[in-house]
């Protein structure tokens, strides 16, 4: 009995991480960048 | 104490078991996805060029001329969409900007881009264009699937507007990564006359008026890496010719455009680095973390086992000629 209630408490952590994937909004959306579709050369890249 | 012990242990084995597979076909479809905000310019140059002056209609050798790709990811447009499809999508507005040795514009293509957030695949809807004209893509464009195999994919071509196979030529090692190099070979083929021409009061309408009709061909090679399917470096042998010429210069063909474009160094060195940084993470969630858990886990779990069993073992023999201490003290 012990052993199944180590068991079941090892999966927990499992289960939640499932429903925290299932839930959250992963990767997280950032803004439409500001930057212009480039029409010239913008020099070496750094 | 002991049976405590072996009962944490055999709970951290069945978390790390089932974890493993958790992170691995769970959690990475979920997790690598291309962010919808991206943002990136590569510039690529072909040194020297042939390229068409269309005020003589003679073609020239030119010291280089310059690519500037820029692509967006549009975030309102890719939400938009995400609304009705049911699945994460990224919607990629890119720009080819050409320009001359002197830096004024040669040709440029705008395209609309929508596909599937992790798996790359197209996600036809309305708005997807080349140059202003709606297509439907089938196959990828400018990057290659997460995890990407060793066999020939579809590929679309803006020019051409169709899809066709790039071939999976062999792996290679480029800049320290292991890549997989691809091949795909566009043979001679009539494409539209872009819609802004690089000379004011040329249009395409007035070209096709002269009876002339533009063809391509191209040889584009890739090297792909494979755990984020990034390509880490691109090259083209582009040929462009104007066909139907002999009335106006005396010739059938007219060259546009002959060049061997190749991504600039400082684009290389940028790219391998943002590669292979992801290339880490990516590989942690795929490979590492799930196999150290599936490694681990037995491990736990034997030492459990372990530990159980001796909590069980039977204590040892009372010492000979030591009475046993009564239960209850004696009356």
């Amino acid at each position: 009995m012990r052993a199944l209630v180590a068991a079941a408490i090892g999966l927990v952590p499992v289960l939640l991480f499932v429903l925290l994937l299932s839930l959250v909004d992963l990767p997280p959306d950032g803004p439409t960048s500001p930057r212009p579709l480039l029409t010239a050369d913008p020099g070496p890249k750094k | 104490m002991r049976r405590r012990a072996s009962l944490v242990l055999l709970s951290l084995a069945v978390f790390l078991a089932a974890m493993a597979p958790t992170l691995r076909w769970y959690a990475f479809p979920r997790l690598a996805k291309i962010p919808p905000n991206q943002y990136q310019e590569v510039v690529l140059e072909a040194r020297p060029a042939t390229l068409l002056d269309y005020g003589t209609l003679k073609a020239r050798e030119v010291e280089k001329i310059t690519i500037i790709q820029t692509l967006k990811g549009n975030v309102e447009e890719s939400k938009r969409i995400e609304r009705d499809t049911d699945r994460d999508v990224v919607v990629w507005d890119t720009l080819s900007y050409v320009t001359g040795p002197d830096g004024r514009m040669v040709s440029k293509i705008p395209e609309r881009y929508v596909f599937d957030a992790h798996s790359q695949d197209p996600v036809n809807v309305p708005g997807e264009m080349v140059d202003g004209d709606p297509v439907e893509r089938e196959g990828i464009e400018y990057k290659w699937p997460f995890l990407t195999e060793k066999r020939d994919y579809l590929y679309f071509d803006a020019q051409t507007r169709t899809s066709a196979p790039i071939h999976y030529v062999g792996t290679r090692t480029f800049r320290g990564l292991e890549v997989y190099y691809y091949e795909q070979t566009v043979p001679w083929t009539e494409v539209p006359m872009p819609k802004t021409m690089p000379v004011e009061g040329i249009t395409p309408e007035v070209i096709a008026g002269m009876g002339l009709s533009r063809w391509y061909t191209t040889k584009r090679m890739f090297w792909v890496e494979p755990v984020t399917g990034a390509p880490v470096n691109g090259e083209e042998i582009h040929k462009e010719e104007l066909r139907g010429a002999k009335a106006l210069t005396g010739t059938d063909t007219v060259t546009v455009f002959d060049g061997h474009v190749k991504m600039r160094e400082d684009y290389i060195a940028d790219t391998v680095e943002l590669v292979s940084a992801n290339r880490t993470t990516v590989l942690l969630l795929v490979s590492r973390l799930p196999w150290t858990f599936a490694l681990l886990a037995p491990a736990l779990l034997a030492l459990a086992l372990w530990l159980e069993a001796r909590s069980r073992r039977p204590a040892p023999a009372a010492a000979p000629g030591k009475a046993p201490e009564a239960v209850t003290p004696p009356v």
